[in-house]
């Protein structure tokens, strides 16, 4: 009895102190994972869940995972949700930059409202363990005579196309070696199956630590404290950088105030300090990012994969 | 000196909680269909974030133990395989249960994945760096010629040679539906974007096992062939532990070693255990009639996994399987960083999670054998009754594991082609075995001949390669040899009989 009435006073608190929209959300918003549970995305997404909730009483945030066809259902179903604001999803480079232009979805980055980027993955190219490079320049002039073979996560992913792209930037040629998820390319990269592979700097340190993996160049516009040592490709003269992102994305038609509310919590949770400690852990970059700024970075990534996709020659091949 | 402090962590009251709490509701996890250890897993992350590494990865692995071994039990009574590594237990398990000996043939099983497990925690325990290695020999090449050893079990496995054939060619082909492993591109989808990543492999597992005996169920109520049976036996016999003796170690052996082996699991380490356990066996025709040392190969051989894929994730930072990528997951967002380095930055989480690891097959093993008389009382329930519910839980489980729709008609079509293959003799465990292999098998010839620039001598030049295409070719070969070599040896005895 005790117990609820103390609720009703908590629900009564939240109630009053909330801003003009208080009788949003009334019920568990549902923000749809992409991808299996327990990968980074996941993972992330429900760190991000809990900050949230954490936030604001009374909230409740429910993932839900829907993987599959590289991303492109649980987006597709995201992005095809009833515009009411209570299913979002998780937005991530590949289904909504990528895919679209390999064919086959049933939706175009232009079919996403942006509510905003919780963080970025910064991308490490590595030399594999007994690569017969070990930093730029040497990668660079071993690929003068010989395609260096460079794992990536998936055909038409987002680390086969940066690798691509880095490629025609640099002008060099290099054999991409698609492995069925990252965890797969990783193995092959510390067996030394492969010569070269795009990490996150995370992985790629512990792996360097150990010896099985030397990191050649950051795929940003600056070094990164991680890996003081290394080198951008920018700095090599190359005007090459990639990251991808994690964000929240939500079907068009949400009205003003509740997609205004949605990007304020995204907000205040992506800057909640547990939250930013435990992505950091994880590896993850946390940056937040307006909806404008995610705006413009996703169209413009989304016009760089466009590229990169042609000059492969799979653009529009699934449709 | 040291270690002892470590594990006499263990022994706080709240960390044995959190792994009994773990490997129990794992259990019931694993034994309900399409819920599957690896989503028992990842779900459960977040409630370790406040605990410490060491409970909270524990209580993960005692859900990874308890799942895989609770998939024992659907697969058992229902003939519906709780989670992928289990499809091989329904070949023994199912018959065993059938003759009205559920309890022997769960009993069966969990003494099977107790030793499994202890086996592969001791292999885990003492050899964990030096294994490790074994994981990356593995490129292309080799893992193509496992998929393809792997698949001359079919041969065996199905008494029709023809037949058998024809379902592993059907399993291959489905298995092609979806993305290209290469080149991304979309095959046989026909626009249906549900299909991009192929047919849902649980759903298919779940409809062609068990929506496909609910069929033939029915088609017996229909003709009234069904005579209800006493439920009797409660626990293995001396007989049956002692003809298990071989299949046990065999089992172990095999499910630790490919849990070593990156990118394979429990699926098909239980296959390839059954088949060698029966290949090896004095009395081959007795498998799949309800055979207590067909239970302990496969089962001792998933859960033996379980340990074994530990191995690369805490030696290597790479993980062993699904199950054990969700876990590496998990230890990062403890700020714990998996890889060669672990053992001398985190030495107690190291041991901690060693030490967990028994611990939670000694509680599965407790757990299991407990709940053994509740579980079998399942089949007292009317056979009219039980086959609505396991439709019920065909739809449910199906359309949880990935909440697409599609996965529904992909579980019914499953059914409907198991049931005529039943029906006609076509065997569905060599369906199954080609669906775990075949994209497997595809994937890395195809990856391995695009390294190796199309030169074939190339491609198998490494010796694990060649060990694997020797074995393949002998284990084709196997029965015309033993053929010849009973009659070289009836000869002689005749010979001999004759002077």
């Amino acid at each position: 009895m005790i117990k609820k009435s103390l609720t009703a006073a908590t629900a009564l608190a939240a109630f009053a102190a909330g801003p003009a929209l208080a009788d949003f959300p009334e019920r568990p918003i549902q923000v749809i994972v992409p991808y299996s549970a327990g990968g980074s995305t996941d993972l992330s997404m429900r760190l991000l869940a809990d900050s949230i909730e954490r936030n604001f009483d009374g909230v409740t945030v429910v993932v839900r995972n829907q993987p599959g066809g590289g991303g492109g259902i649980g987006t597709s179903a995201a992005l095809h949700a009833r515009p009411d604001g209570y299913t979002v999803g998780a937005g991530a480079q590949g289904p909504l930059a990528l895919l679209p232009h390999l064919g086959g979805t049933d939706y175009t980055i232009d079919d996403a409202d942006f509510i905003g980027v919780i963080s970025r993955s910064l991308q490490v190219l590595v030399a594999c363990k007994d690569a017969p490079f070990s930093d730029y320049d040497a990668f660079i002039e071993y690929a003068a005579s010989e395609k260096p073979q460079i794992g990536n996560s998936g055909a038409g992913g987002a680390n086969h196309i940066s690798a691509e792209a880095f490629a025609a930037a640099a002008g060099i040629a290099v054999e991409s070696v698609p492995y069925n998820g990252s965890a797969d390319a990783r193995t092959a990269c510390v067996g030394g199956h492969i010569d070269a592979m795009v990490a996150s700097p995370a992985e790629a340190l512990e792996q360097s630590k150990a010896g099985n993996m030397t990191p050649l160049f950051i795929m940003e516009d600056e070094r990164i404290d991680l890996f003081p040592d290394t080198p951008t490709a920018v700095e090599k003269g190359v005007d090459f950088t990639w990251s991808s992102w994690k964000s929240w994305i939500a079907p068009k038609g949400i009205s003003e105030e509740e997609l205004a509310w949605l990007r304020e919590a995204v907000k205040v949770a992506a800057s909640d300090e547990e939250f930013v400690q435990k992505m950091t852990d994880m590896g993850e970059f946390v940056v937040y990012e307006d909806a404008d700024t995610f705006q413009s970075r996703a169209s413009g990534d989304s016009k760089m994969a466009h590229d990169a996709i042609d000059a492969l020659g799979m653009l529009g091949m699934n449709n | 000196m040291e270690t002892l402090s470590y594990l006499s962590q263990l022994l706080n009251p709240a960390i044995l909680g959190a792994i009994a709490l773990g490997t129990f509701g794992g259990l019931i996890i694993g034994a309900l269909p399409g819920l599957t250890a690896t989503m028992g897993v990842a779900l459960l992350i977040p409630l370790t974030f406040g605990m410490t590494p060491v409970m909270g990865i524990n209580m993960l692995i005692g859900i990874y133990i308890g799942g895989i071994y609770g998939g024992c039990v659907s697969s058992i009574l229902l003939r519906t395989p709780g989670t992928p590594a289990s499809a091989a237990t329904v070949l023994d398990g199912y018959p065993m249960a059938q003759k009205g000996e559920a309890g022997r043939a769960l009993g069966m099983a969990t003494v099977g994945s107790a030793v499994g497990g202890l086996v592969a925690a001791v292999i885990l325990a003492t050899l964990a760096p030096q294994l490790a290695a074994i994981a990356l020999e593995f490129g292309a090449p080799e893992y193509f010629a496992l998929a393809l050893f792997g698949l001359t079990i079919i041969a065996s496995l199905s008494g029709d040679i023809l037949k058998g054939a024809i379902s592993g060619m059907l399993g291959v082909l489905i298995a092609c539906v979806g993305a290209d492993p290469i080149s991304g591109v979309l095959r046989y989808t026909f626009g249906i974007s549900g299909f991009a990543s192929g047919f849902a492999f649980t759903p298919a597992l779940i409809g062609l096992f068990a929506l496909s005996e609910v069929f033939t169920q029915m088609e017996k109520l229909a003709t009234g062939e069904i005579v209800s049976k006493k439920i009797t036996g409660r626990w293995p016999s001396w007989q049956d532990l002692r003809d298990s003796r071989g299949a046990l170690v065999r089992g172990s052996l095999i499910g630790s070693f490919i849990g070593i082996v990156p990118g394979t699991g429990s699926g098909t380490a239980s296959w390839i255990a059954y088949n060698e356990v029966r290949r090896s066996s004095k009395t081959p025709e007795k498998f799949g009639t309800g055979y207590a040392p067909g239970i302990a190969a496969t089962e001792s051989a998933n859960n033996a996994v379980c340990a074994a894929a530990l191995i690369p994730l805490l030696a290597l930072g790479i993980p062993g399987d699904v199950v054990t990528a969700v876990l590496m997951g998990g230890l990062m967002i403890q700020g714990l960083a998996p890889g060669p380095l672990m053992f001398q930055s985190n030495p107690d989480v190291i041991v901690g999670i060693f030490g967990g690891t028994f611990i939670a097959t000694i509680f599965m093993f407790i757990f299991g054998m407990a709940l053994i008389p509740l579980f079998s009382r399942i089949l007292m329930i009317p056979r009219h009754i039980l086959s609505v519910s396991i439709v019920l839980f065909c739809f449910i489980g199906s359309f949880a594991i990935n909440l697409n729709p599609v996965d529904l008609y992909t579980m019914v079509g499953f059914g409907v082609l198991g049931w005529g293959m039943q029906k006609f003799g076509f065997s569905q465990a060599a369906l199954c075995i080609a669906l775990i292999l075949g994209p497997m098998m595809e994937a890395n010839l195809r990856r391995g001949l695009l390294q190796a620039h199309d030169n074939l001598f190339e491609f198998a030049s490494g010796p694990i390669t060649q060990l694997f295409l020797l074995l393949t070719v002998l284990s084709l070969a196997w029965p015309m040899i033993a053929k010849r070599l009973a009659r070289r040896r009836s000869a002689t005895t005749q010979e001999n009989e004759d002077q």
